[in-house]
């Protein structure tokens, strides 16, 4: 009896521990394929050909990496993708995305997310020709303000600073960067860490970075809807954050501290 | 029948001759020709210090300069300070021509690294090489066969590169009047600073009028001077040591003798002596080229003096600058540290380069040594 007990006990912690090993289901078994949208300084920049990847680098290149080692995944493939095509319904390529998208309602309608992995604000950066730095949102009203079409900072424009002339909007982020450095735009809304790393690789390009727009966004892993992976992603994303993991990602990739931006009300 | 035999044979001889002329003619332009074929050259863009240098290399198309920028420079060429900040490992996957437009594939080292100004520097490098040979004024940069994004700030690479989109300066140029530089250390006494000054202008680290009782940027610069003339801690501090060594020391000396105004780089101090009829004028607080990118060694002569000198490879402006061996130059800059860390040029602070830039002229000597 008693070897029968002992032999049962054996078998199922020999279950339990296959079970803990079991990778979860993923597009290609033991890898996890993550959909990205480069460029973006500090988070991910590469070369790409076509949607394939060919190197990549950054603060989301990394976590990827980390994510599929948690996930006892043995290799992470990455495909390169529009940004709006990360987000539209249907059908997905890839396992998980990651390219700083922040969590809200209306993109959960076609997407679902991960718990969040960092906390932003929007950043306004002025122009090298700006001479006066605005002091609040009603200082940035008269300036002509620049955001990547259809980002938060696009957003945050339109909600929170209402400004008196008409927004320009970018579709990429090498075109807003070079459009501030040229002075067509006086100042660009997008978020802090992307403007304050930008900021810290090329100093002398940009003016002051003027402050900060609350709105308190959370980026999150996109998964297709319904996917399986979202538990186990958000038990390796909490791990994460708890254990240091992602704090060390950014003291690695992003170049600033947000401790002395002022808040613009 | 005899007749057209003769005839024949007389054209047959005609026709040899003349093709034997023709084969004289054609090898006597051959070895005209050959020597200026061979003696064709490519351009080829390394740095020196801040700026682009050129080399001459054999060959005629894109291709031969993309391969010869890849060898990197001879041992010679890196003795007179010419430096490449493409790595070692990047080959040349491929390249083509088509009309004005250079498509350009090189091996992932290329994009590998984070020093956003090295990669700058090496795309610079590339494009400039490229451009001239075959017509070609812009270049498609690939890696691997595929698109650079992101990799190299503020330049677009998924787009062609030209020279005059790396040239033309994406920032405004600084003010003449910089603003002083922010102390952070915790001030000395004034009664204490003001005789430190009095003592650093009489041993020429300072000039008269730099005595104001304030440790400002100047008067710390100075300090940092002395200390590294004197082989003391470098830390821009007047405390006792300091103090002490202030109340015994003595006017520096040049280390070599010549005539008139010139200047000497000490790289072992990291001070430079502004000199006249053999007396030292100023000592000044420098940062040289760091190991990577030496300050070459040797005799030279300011060429040139720029109040703004953009500096394409790195994307920045250099104020007050006096070059000396193509691209190296006495300039300021906002980060002058107490050691060698600059691309190769002699780095002085806001608070000492336009004195520096107003005491030298084009023509006078610089003897850059490296053991004091």
């Amino acid at each position: 009896m008693t070897r029968l007990l002992a032999a049962t006990v054996v078998a199922c912690g020999l279950l339990v521990a296959n079970a803990h090993a079991a990778p979860p289901p993923t597009i290609t078994a033991g890898t996890l394929t993550v959909g990205v949208s480069m460029p973006s300084d500090g988070f991910q920049v590469g070369v790409v050909d076509g949607s394939r990847v060919i190197f990549a680098a950054g603060l989301e290149i990394d976590l990827a990496n980390e994510l599929a080692g948690r996930l006892e995944l043995t290799s992470t493939t990455l495909l390169q993708s529009a940004f709006g095509d990360l987000l539209a319904p249907g059908a997905k390529p890839w396992d998980a995305a990651l390219a700083q998208v922040a969590i809200t309602k209306a993109r959960g309608r076609n997407v679902d997310f991960s718990t969040w992995y960092m906390r932003v604000d929007q950043g306004v950066l002025l122009s090298q020709y700006i001479e006066r730095t605005p002091r609040s949102r009603a200082g940035l009203r008269a300036l002509r303000l620049c955001a990547q079409k259809g980002s938060s900072g696009a957003r945050a424009i339109r909600r929170r600073v209402k400004p008196s002339r008409k927004p320009l909007l970018i579709d990429d982020v090498p075109d807003l960067m070079l459009d501030l450095q040229l002075g067509r735009c006086d100042a660009v809304v997008d978020d802090l860490p992307s403007l304050a790393t930008a900021m810290a690789h090329a100093p002398r390009r940009y003016g002051a970075l003027a402050g900060v727009i609350r709105t308190r966004e959370r980026y999150g892993v996109v998964l297709p809807q319904g996917s399986e992976l979202k538990r186990p992603i958000n038990g390796a994303i909490r791990t994460m954050r708890t254990d240091g993991t992602i704090a060390r990602l950014e003291r690695k990739w992003l170049e600033f501290s947000t401790a002395k931006v002022r808040v613009l009300k | 029948m005899a007749a057209s035999t003769a005839a024949d044979r007389l054209r047959r001889l005609e026709m040899r001759l003349s093709a034997r002329a023709m084969t004289v003619v054609c090898a006597a332009l051959v070895v005209l020709v050959a020597p200026a074929a061979a003696q064709a050259d490519v351009t080829v863009y390394f740095l020196k210090g801040e700026q682009v240098s050129t080399v001459s290399r054999p060959g005629t198309t894109a291709a031969d300069a993309a391969r010869q920028l890849l060898a990197g420079p001879t041992e010679a060429e890196l003795a007179q300070g010419y430096r490449t900040y493409i790595r070692k490992r990047t080959a040349l996957r491929s390249i083509t021509v088509a009309g004005d437009l250079a498509t350009i594939d090189l091996s992932l080292p290329f994009v590998k690294g984070r020093n956003a100004n090295n990669l700058r520097a090496r795309l610079t490098q590339v494009v400039y090489t490229l451009v001239g040979p075959q017509g070609v004024k812009r270049v498609q940069l690939r890696v691997d066969g595929g698109t650079v994004l992101g990799v190299f700030p503020s330049v677009d690479t998924a787009v062609p590169v030209t020279p005059s989109s790396l040239e033309t300066p994406d920032t405004r140029p600084p003010d003449e009047t910089e603003p002083p530089e922010r102390v952070e250390r915790k001030p000395a006494k004034p009664s204490a600073v003001l005789d430190a000054q009095r003592r650093l202008i009489k041993l020429h680290y300072l000039v008269k009028g730099d005595a104001d009782g304030k440790l400002g940027p100047a008067t710390q610069a100075a300090v940092i001077a002395f200390q590294k003339w004197e082989g003391l801690q470098r830390d821009g501090v007047i405390g006792p040591q300091t103090r002490a060594r202030l109340a015994i020391a003595k006017r520096p000396t040049p280390i070599t003798r010549g005539p008139g105004r010139r200047a000497e780089v000490l790289i072992d101090r990291q001070v430079a002596l502004a000199i006249r009829n053999n007396r030292v004028t100023r000592v000044i607080h420098v940062s040289t080229g760091k190991p990577s990118t030496p300050t070459t060694i040797g005799s030279f002569r300011v060429y040139a003096q720029f109040e703004r000198w953009w500096s394409v490879p790195f994307s920045e402006w250099l104020l007050w600058a006096s070059p000396f061996n193509a691209g190296i130059a006495f300039h300021q800059f906002p980060d002058v540290p107490v050691f060698a860390a600059s691309h190769g040029c002699v780095r002085i602070t806001a608070a000492q380069a336009l004195w520096m830039y107003r005491f030298l002229e084009v023509g006078d000597a610089v003897r850059v040594i490296a053991r004091s």
